[in-house]
Parts: structure tokens; sequence; C-alpha cells
């Protein structure tokens, strides 16, 4: 109950939070405009505004999270609203926790919105709505909550712009994690690979959470994608929550 | 001793340099006891070491070396602090919030039911003189309101204990009268009340007992009615006798100030006073006057800092 009440005053301050709304009432537009683009490309024009939907989704999914995610902590401790609730009887892990519970749930609310959006853009095109996009969607959504709950592990011991900067590449490196082995498979031996194999191991794989082409293009894909996509999400998370309710429990408040 | 609330044995903080700042020392060795009940100012020049001893109290920073009891229980267990009342120094309190939103987050986290909750709010915003700004959001708020409603969340809980720092600054005079009243009435109800100043006037009017506390060092405890009768350095006695007869009556070192036959002199021993007093009378000179010279507070803690 301590962490739900903690989520649902995070809920309040970010959907209370201008930035939010602006970034979404932006992604939004682009995915109506994605119309537009779409008449323009002549044919195929539905995958062109899919594609470019996703896209959009990802890409505000990310700027959310750096936003919306590294101000959450930073705000509480640089105004230092946070002494009036952690010297309460709550577990700092719970403060965590709740935080990033009504983080996930304004994410939610946001995704949705967008999904809206390009659900109703692709009906405008083909005449029916298409759920096929929805395994993609939901793996999207995963993706979001893992790089806010990098966002969100950074700025509790990090300067607000240092985290957002390491929350960007981490969404970078977390793209090009499969040509990143390829590269060390391709030149081995060289005497800063274990450096990219560090940065292979600790970055998460997003591209495991990218249904995006097999949909758009309507590829055949393996049901077990989207089992995995969500275990590995899920753990990866997991982990990383972990590892920030350490770190605040034993951080100064001062 | 088992009526300390709050009890901290050889309590020391260190603050770690970060990057290229040095260690700072904040609290060296203190032993602190507050008894249940009772009013404890804790006072110092800034810098002193309050807000850091105020922040351990309230686990926000651990101690570099020492233990802490509040309530019986060490500060690491989790329900130590279920009891208490809080209010840090410049409170900042969740902008996007009402201030009754505010108190009803603080209630659920301590995991009051919605209705108790929601009536206790109410309550408490009319206690500190916020029933007007209740529905607006705090971002709105004067400092001075920010300040009431903080120390409107710290009784959500109704505590037994109140740890309040500096919970006089940002007030206007009836700010500060209203606080002072609410403290006082928080101990009639049995309340202990431990805060932090470096105002004087606001400790000597409330305080059952003082700590005085410099460059992280707690240098003096007492009684307000120890402290005070510290404060009596001297005694002015005046008196009217015939120039002839001062010799007799003026002994040792004392250094009577003459205007014809009219005549002070300063006592720095009240053990003095019934014999100055009673040779008076004998040589038939009259008393004019008797003032006992008391040193304010304010000079006295200015004296303690200048002794350590
Ligand atoms: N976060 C911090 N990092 C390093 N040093 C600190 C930190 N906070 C406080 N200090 C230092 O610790 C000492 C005590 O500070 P503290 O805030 O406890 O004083 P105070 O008595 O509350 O003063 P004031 O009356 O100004 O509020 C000061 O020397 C201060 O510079
Ligand atoms: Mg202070």
């Amino acid at each position: 109950m301590r962490i739900w009440a903690v989520a649902l005053n995070t809920f309040k301050e970010t959907i209370r939070n201008r930035i939010l709304l602006n970034i979404l009432f932006f992604a939004i537009g682009l995915i109506l405009l994605s119309l537009v683009v779409g008449e323009w490309s002549m044919y195929q024009q539905v995958k062109v505004i899919k594609d470019f939907g996703l896209s959009a989704m990802s890409i505000f999914g990310l700027l959310i999270a750096v936003f919306i995610g590294i101000r959450l902590m930073v705000q509480e401790l640089e105004q230092k609203t946070i002494y009036l609730i952690i010297s309460k009887p709550i577990r700092r892990w719970e403060f965590v926790l709740g935080k990033y519970l009504g983080l996930s749930i304004t994410l939610a609310l946001n995704v949705l919105l967008m999904s809206l959006a390009l659900w109703g853009a692709s009906y405008l095109m083909e005449g029916y709505i298409d759920w096929s996009l929805t395994p993609a969607i939901i793996l999207l959504y995963v993706e979001i909550l893992l790089v806010v709950a990098f966002s969100m592990l950074f700025s509790s011991f990090m300067m607000p712009t240092v985290s957002a900067i390491a929350t960007l590449m981490i969404f970078i490196v977390g793209h090009l994690s499969d040509f990143l082995m390829e590269f060390i498979a391709l030149y081995p031996d060289k005497g800063y690979h274990w450096l990219l194999n560090a940065i292979y191991h600790v970055a998460p794989n997003l591209e495991k959470l990218n249904l995006k082409i097999a949909v758009v293009e309507d590829l055949p894909y393996d049901s077990s994608v989207l089992t995995f996509g969500l275990l590995y999400g899920f753990s990866y998370i997991l982990i990383l929550l972990i590892i920030t309710a350490i770190v605040f429990e034993r951080k100064d408040l001062k | 001793m088992a009526d300390s609330v709050i009890q901290t044995v050889s309590l020391s903080k260190v603050y770690k340099g970060e990057l290229e700042h040095k260690p700072v020392t904040a609290l060296v060795d203190l032993n602190l006891e507050v008894q249940r009940g009772e009013v404890y100012a804790f006072l110092g020049p800034n810098g002193a070491g309050k807000s850091t001893t105020i922040k351990l109290l309230t686990r926000l920073i651990f101690p570099s070396t020492g233990t802490i009891t509040i309530q019986g229980k060490d500060i690491r267990d989790r329900y130590a602090l279920d009891r208490i009342g809080f209010m840090p120094e410049q409170p900042n309190l969740y902008g996007y919030l009402s201030g009754r939103e505010f108190l009803d987050y603080v209630g659920a986290i301590f995991r009051m039911s919605r209705s108790v909750r929601k009536e206790r709010a109410i309550e408490l915003l009319q206690l500190v003189g916020l029933e007007k700004g209740g529905e607006r959001a705090i971002r709105g708020y004067s400092r001075g309101m920010t300040q009431r409603l903080a120390l409107a969340q710290a009784l959500m809980n109704d505590p037994d204990l109140l740890i309040l720092d500096e919970p006089m600054s940002n007030l206007d005079p009836i700010g500060r009268k209203d606080v002072r009243d609410i403290i006082l009435n928080l101990k009639e109800e049995g309340k202990t009340i431990f805060f932090s100043s470096h105002i004087l006037s606001d400790a000597e009017m409330i305080a059952d007992r003082i700590g005085i506390l410099n460059e992280g060092r707690l240098v003096q405890v007492g009684t307000m009615s120890k402290l005070v009768d510290k404060q009596i350095v001297s005694t002015e006695v005046t008196f009217e006798i015939a120039p002839e007869k001062l010799s007799s009556i003026i002994q040792k070192d004392l250094t009577p100030v003459q205007q014809e036959n009219r005549v002070m002199v300063r006592l720095s021993d009240e053990s003095q006073l019934s014999e100055l007093l009673e040779s008076v009378n004998q040589s038939g000179g009259k008393i004019i006057s008797v003032i006992p010279q008391r040193k304010s507070l304010e000079e006295y803690f200015i004296a303690q800092l200048g002794r350590n």
C-alpha cells in the first residue's frame, strides 16, 4: 500500500507535467501526419505509416524516458521533497519501486494513446484495424520500460545531464548490439575488444524487443519471440530496479 | 534511561568529500538525550551541525560512528520512525499537489485509511491556518504557507515525538507566535518536541531544556531555569548615605560610583547583598534600589560559543 501511494503520487506528478503532454501531442501529431507522408509514397502507403508510427513511438518513448524518468529522481533529490517521504516508515526500495510503477502507468497510458493514433491511421488506410501490430507495440512498451529503468538508475547517483547522455548511449548501443557482436567476430584480437565485450554484455539487446519489421512487412515470426522478449525485458528491469534500490539504500540524502 | 525518547551515543558524521571537496566533519561525538514530554531546543549558529543531527535522527543520512535510539528502538529498525513527525529546514513540497492532496499522500504512507486521512487533513489545515489554501496547488504557496503545511504534515500521524528543523524561520511575527502556540499545545498533550533554531528568543519562550551546539560539538546542555539562574551576573545596589560613612560600608573589591550622597555598587556575588543592605541600614543610609543584572540568553549564548 505504501508502494501504491508512491506510485499514485508519481502518476499524478507525471500526468500533470507539461513536458509529457507536449511530447505526447507531438508524437500523436506525427503519427497522424504520416497519413500525408503515406500519400506521397504511392504504393506501400500502409507499410510506411506503420513503420513510421512504430518508429515514432520508440523515439518518443526514449524522449519520455530521458526527460521524465530522470527528472523524476533528480527533482526529488535536488528539491529535497524526498526528505518528507523517506523519513517516514517506508523502506527506500519501496519508494524506488513506487516511483517506477507510477511512471510505468503513465507510460502505458502514453503508449496506448499513441497506439490508438496509429491504429486509427491504419484504419483510415485499410478500412480495418490491424491488430497484428499489437505484439510489436507490447514489446515497444517493454523497451521503453527498460530504458526508463536505466534512466532511473543513472539519475539516482549521477548528474542529470550525465544521466541523460548515459541513457541515450544505452538506447543507441542497445539497438546496435547485434552489430557490435558481428564486429567483434569479424575483427578478432583487437586490443579494445574487452571494452566492446563489456558493453555488449552490460547493455541490453534492444533488438530482441523489436518486432517492428516483422509486423510491418507481415513476415512470419515465432510466437516465442514475444514470450522471450517479455521475459528478457522484465528480468533486465528487475535487475536494474534491484541495483537502483541498493544504490538508494546506502545513499546519504544530504 | 527508560524515559529518553531520543538518545545518541558518540554520534559523529563526516561528509565524504566529493570530487575536489575535502571531507567535512559536521558532528563530533554527540551524546544527546531528550526526555519524554519535554521541549528541547537545539541551538547553534549556522553550520553548527543542527541539520546534520536532525537528518541522522530521521534516517536521511547515516552516522559515521555512533548509535541512535528513538523511542527505545534502534534507528535502523524500520518502525523506529513510526511515531515521529518531522519537518525539515526550508521544506520543499510537491508543487503539483494541493495542500490537501499532499496531506493525503503523507497519510497513505502511514497507512491511514482514506476516511481518517480526509478528516485529519481538514483538521490540520485548520490548525496551521491554511483552511483557505488547502485546495490550491502548493506551487503557488508563499514560503510561510509552505512552512505551515510542512508542520501540518509532521502532525499527520499524531506523533509522540516531533523533530522540527528551524520551525520558525520564514515566518512573520504572527506565524512565529502561531507555531509557538502549536508547540506548547502539543507539549500539553504530552508530546516530546525537539527543535532546532538559531533564534534564542524562540527557545527562551517555549523550551524546557536547551542544548548548544557549536562546530559539531555539544558545548552546553541545561534546563532553562538553570541557564536563566546563571544569567544573573551581578546585582546593582543604589543607596543614599552620608559621604563620610561610606568607607565603613564599602569593603574589599567593591568599586562604588558616587554622586554626592547617592552611591551605586555592583555586587558580583549575591552573598554580599544581605551584608551590604544591613550595614547601609545601620549607618543610617537609605536603600534606593536593588536590581539584579541579567545577561540575555543571547549574550550567554555568545559567551558560551566564545569560550569554546
Ligand atoms: N552535504 C554536505 N556535504 C558536505 N558538507 C556538508 C553537507 N551538509 C552540511 N555540511 C557541512 O556540515 C556542517 C554542518 O552543517 P549543518 O547543515 O548541519 O548546519 P546547521 O547547524 O544546520 O546550520 P544552519 O543554521 O545554517 O542550518 C557545515 O560545516 C556544513 O558546511
Ligand atoms: Mg540547518
